[in-house]
């Protein structure tokens, strides 16, 4: 049981004491039970930190944020930042390490386990409350406690936490500076990969009945790809508005540029986009779920990463965010990667 | 998906190393050996150099079948190219899968400078496999007139 306290104390020392230039945490919400992401530059606001089932933001895309932040002002970091970190949090950091994003000594990992629970599924809650809206959240051991205008509802958190952490093998955060909270690893609340075993299950005509369904529904607002660490890039190859216009830049050079897709939310570009950005998510996605959470049609993008996920683990034994020394997925190889597929 | 059709030309885009499989492709022609003109030939410098997003434009524009090939593993002119392109191609064709494509639209194969037999053969196979399947319009992008 992770006492908050502890971590706001720990967020105002650092503070105070000049080692790092910015907290980010969460704070409570203006809606509802919601947390959201804090920025804490003044020890003195190190007490709104909260830690509770409504974080379920993956904080370390305001690492890349603020990376950006810096090289568009030309400054380099001065002093590090710490950041709340759960499991999957952690390991997204651990991947944007391990392609050099950013140094180790520029971020301070505040790792908050997420013991034997993880985050609420808002959707999975709704039909939990009677319609009434849960004004706070809280962890009581295998419990989410939440309290509503009608009082206080106990449910057990399996029943209404995420899929991805139901799933989640690695709920405790590794890679840190300092850590709260119990390493409950291997934890097994959910079969791992049991939604994509299901989907897999099917033939090639369902599947592609699913998939097309979805991909019609897509609008292309990127939402997937802001909320996202590990979409960093400036220019997006999928987006041929993230394609830098100067002033010098002629109408030859704008004509000539390769536009892979179009920017029209149709179903091929769709596919295309997804389908691109799964690939450049393999062997980097550490499955915090955020796309899906973020995504406003419900475009069940988690099972394309979960697949990816599952092929690089199954056929080239590779774990996303494992280490910051290791290789990336798709720029090693093993003499024993399957080629059974080649003629 | 459609209905074969009897008169269906697929059209194939086949992207191949400059090393290996381009030279095979020529050595295939040059012995006169018949095979189907159906393959669009992309040379490449190396198999490795093939992005997945080659694959999906490739279907996206229109392409009924995709076929990248290279040298055999072990003999890349890069050393390593077509391993890493292995484990890539792995990659993409269980994801063009996974979203219900049929399997037998991509197809990879290793074709070296002197196997131009060979590669009359795959692409004699891949073209008449194609064909049972009929147009791909899955993820082949609509024009509006």
């Amino acid at each position: 049981m992770i006492n908050i306290q502890d971590i706001r104390d720990t967020a105002r020392d650092m503070l105070a004491k000049g080692e790092v230039r910015a907290v980010i945490g969460y704070r409570h919400g203006t809606r509802g039970m919601l947390a959201e992401p804090a920025f804490i530059t003044n020890p003195e606001q190190a007490g709104e930190l909260v830690w509770d089932p409504t974080c379920f933001h993956n904080l370390s895309l305001y690492l890349v944020e603020d990376r950006k932040f810096l090289a568009h002002l030309n400054k380099t970091s001065a002093a590090p930042i710490a950041i709340m970190a759960k499991g999957c949090d952690a390991r997204s950091i651990v991947v944007l390490l391990q392609e050099h994003y950013f140094k180790r000594e520029d971020v301070y990992i505040i790792g908050v386990s997420c013991e034997g629970s993880g985050v609420v599924d808002e959707r999975k809650l709704a039909s939990h409350l009677n319609g009434f809206q849960a004004l706070n959240a809280v962890f009581d051991g295998d419990d989410f406690v939440f309290t509503t205008a009608q009082g206080e509802k106990r449910l057990p958190a399996r029943e209404v936490m995420a899929d991805r952490c139901l799933e989640c093998r690695n709920p405790f955060p590794k890679e840190n500076n300092v850590v709260f909270g119990e390493d409950k690893t291997g934890r097994e609340l959910a079969v791992p990969f049991a939604a994509l075993a299901r989907f897999e299950a099917q033939g090639t005509g369902e599947r592609w009945d699913f998939w097309s369904h979805h991909f019609d529904r897509c609008i292309r607002c990127f939402a997937c790809r802001s909320v996202c660490p590990m979409c960093y890039c400036d220019e997006c190859v999928v987006d041929s508005i993230t394609f830098p216009v100067t002033p010098a830049t002629t109408a030859e050079e704008k004509a000539n540029r390769i536009r892979w897709i179009e920017r029209s939310a149709t179903r091929s570009e769709n596919i295309t986009y997804l389908m691109t950005r799964a690939m450049h998510l393999a062997g980097r996605c550490t499955d915090c779920g955020e796309c899906e959470r973020a995504c406003p049609v419900n475009v069940p993008i988690r099972l394309l990463n979960n697949k990816m996920e599952r092929e690089a683990r199954e056929k080239f034994g590779f774990e996303p965010g494992a280490s910051i020394g290791g290789p990336s997925l798709v720029a090693s190889f093993l003499d024993s990667d399957p080629g059974d597929f080649i003629r | 998906m459609s209905e074969p059709q009897a008169d269906f030309e697929p059209k194939i885009v086949a992207f191949l190393c400059k090393w290996c499989s381009s030279a095979g492709s020529d050595l295939a022609g040059v012995s006169r050996i018949q095979y189907p003109a159906n393959a669009t030939p992309i040379t490449i410098p190396c198999t490795g150099a093939v992005s997945p997003m080659y694959i999906l434009s490739a279907f996206n524009k229109g392409a009924d079948g995709v076929l990248v090939s290279g040298c055999h593993i072990g003999d890349c002119h890069y050393i390593e190219g077509n391993f890493l392109a292995r484990r890539k191609m792995h990659l993409t064709v269980e994801l063009l899968k996974f979203i219900g494509l049929e399997p037998d639209r991509f197809r990879m194969s290793w074709v070296s400078a002197a196997e131009g037999a060979k590669f009359a053969q795959v692409v004699t196979e891949f073209v008449d496999d194609v064909k049972k399947l009929g147009p791909q319009d899955k993820l082949k992008k609509v024009v509006s007139p």
